[in-house]
């Protein structure tokens, strides 16, 4: 335990050293809010609600869903580009299990993030656009079990999706269209229940809006009661099958590494 | 001299193609990937019309030819220059650049055309869809005049994408690697997505005379759009292009004489 600690701890120094990014980021972060702020302003120019959300319901949901967005994905990139060079082969052969080495490097990450970036920026949202709190104190804790919830499933899905690199070459393709497959079925981009009926329906189904959509729902009220429960259990589900399946193809794809190393 | 260019960026492009049929699975990969996401963008924007009819007087097949432009623009830039993207950490943090110099050829011209990004097709794609799905609901008849200027219009933007991503790469010239910096530049992009009336003055003003990200999709398709108000603006598109592209030539020749390996 101590060891992935220790590596989840460099992690967040190995992010610090980075300052150039961390502006770059901060500072993209801030245009993208400027331009959902206006685009939503624009739509609401016309009306009060949109499918019983009035403009201020709106546009936290959108804000909360943007943050939480950045941190469903993972340690993909890394593990890829771990596979893709063959330095695979030697990571394995150290004293750690690599999966869990990234996932505790990437909660280093996360941390990081979350207190330099996510943190001071949803507070400046909080002052100057019109974003509100929770409704109850309930919705508040729902919301960050389910948020957690979320991100452990968006994390584990960016694993499996990397282990894809031992038959492709094409890393950045396969993350665009992992990014644009969770943009259109997480609710990242808008609420699900603008979508039209059928397409909710789908997403009912598909691990994503256990991503996004549950935990921001519930933090807006559009969830609540007996739903934001089942939400929940849906969430728990798709965590363990999560879990389990990366296990498992992790094991298939090692295979495929022993097998290459003669 | 242009006619030894044209053959040398044939050859260049050819070992690109032969790259991409190498790794064909790879090639569908990049184009699917690419068509995705900007589907999504659609997508979107569909589902928020379909519950207005207009975002401040725009209707949907407005911002629909909006959004094919920027994204036609754009594939242009990502087919042909996407190496602007790899400048700091490609060539110059490993040493790579020099190589470029010592060939008896624009090394701007090597830079560029050392290759050719497949991914950018599903781009195109997809801007030639939405542009044809939107431009028989514009009110206006098309003839080939029109047609004229609209690949003009295009070509224009793509090569503003290409400005703007040329001047801040070559930032890396001092700094080692601008990519943050480009990058963060680029997603300014992001606003040129939706008609400019809709963001404060400031900003308008800004994507239009400092980045002129505006010129890049909203100006040049509000030519097309009856009674936007734009029309006289937008024919300063290409202008535009011509102007970025000629700064961000002069920034990029001043990097080089700035230039200092990182070996020395």
């Amino acid at each position: 335990m101590r060891k992935y600690i220790e590596f989840a701890r460099v992690q967040m120094q190995v992010h610090a050293a980075y300052s150039a990014w961390f502006w770059a980021n901060t500072f993209s972060i801030l245009l993208r809010m400027l331009v959902i702020y206006f685009f939503w302003k624009a739509v609401y120019s016309s009306r009060t609600e949109i499918e019983g959300l009035p403009f201020d319901g709106m546009i936290t949901y959108i804000i909360i869903a943007m943050f939480l967005q950045m941190f469903v994905s993972g340690v993909g990139q890394e593990l890829a580009h771990t596979i893709k060079d063959g330095n695979v082969a030697i990571e394995l052969m150290r004293p750690y299990n690599l999966i869990t080495r990234l996932v505790a490097m990437d909660l280093g990450d996360k941390i990081i993030h979350f207190v330099r970036g996510a943190l001071p920026l949803s507070i400046l949202a909080f002052i100057f656009m019109d974003i509100t709190l929770p409704t109850t104190w309930q919705a508040g804790l729902l919301f960050l079990i389910s948020a957690f919830m979320g991100i452990w499933i968006g994390t584990f899905f960016d694993l499996l999706i990397a282990i894809l690199a031992f038959w492709t070459i094409n890393l950045w393709g396969l993350q665009v269209m992992k990014e644009a497959v969770i943009s259109f079925f997480s609710g990242a981009l808008v609420p699900l229940i603008l979508f039209p009926e059928w397409f909710q329906t789908i997403s009912l189904f598909l691990p994503f809006q256990a991503m996004v959509y549950v935990p921001v729902a519930i933090y807006t009220g559009i969830l609540s009661g007996t739903e934001a429960w089942l939400a929940l259990g849906s969430q728990v589900f798709w965590a363990v099958s999560l879990f389990v399946l990366l296990r498992v193809l992790w094991t298939i794809a090692i295979k495929k590494v022993t097998i290459f190393g003669g | 001299m242009l006619s030894r260019y044209v053959k040398l960026y044939y050859l260049f492009c050819k070992q690109n193609l032969k790259v991409m049929l190498e790794y064909r699975m790879d090639f569908l990969l990049g184009v699917l990937s690419v068509m995705l996401q900007q589907f999504a963008g659609i997508f979107f924007v569909k589902i928020v019309f379909d519950h207005i009819h207009a975002l401040n007087g725009w209707t949907f097949y407005e911002i629909l030819f909006i959004y094919g432009i920027a994204a036609t623009g754009r594939s242009i830039h990502h087919i042909f220059f996407d190496n602007l993207w790899t400048l700091g950490w490609q060539y110059i943090r490993p040493g790579k650049f020099d190589r470029l110099l010592i060939r008896p050829i624009n090394p701007l011209f090597h830079f560029i055309a050392d290759r050719l990004q497949q991914d950018g097709f599903g781009q195109l794609f997809i801007g030639i869809i939405v542009i044809s799905t939107a431009m028989p609901h514009l009110g206006i008849s098309w003839g080939v005049l029109e047609f004229f200027i609209l690949v003009v219009m295009i070509i224009a933007s793509g090569f503003i994408f290409v400005a703007i991503n040329l001047f801040f790469a070559t930032l890396s010239f001092w700094m080692v690697d601008s990519l943050p910096i480009v990058w963060t530049i680029f997603n300014l992009s992001d606003f040129a997505r939706y008609p400019l009336t809709i963001y404060h003055k400031g900003i308008r003003h800004f994507l239009t005379w400092i980045v002129p990200y505006g010129f890049t999709a909203f100006y040049p398709a509000a030519y097309f759009i009856k009674g936007s108000g734009f029309e006289r603006m937008a024919l300063l598109t290409p202008v535009v292009a011509i102007v970025s592209c000629i700064i961000a030539y002069w920034f990029w020749n001043r990097g080089l004489k700035a230039f200092t390996s990182t070996g020395s």
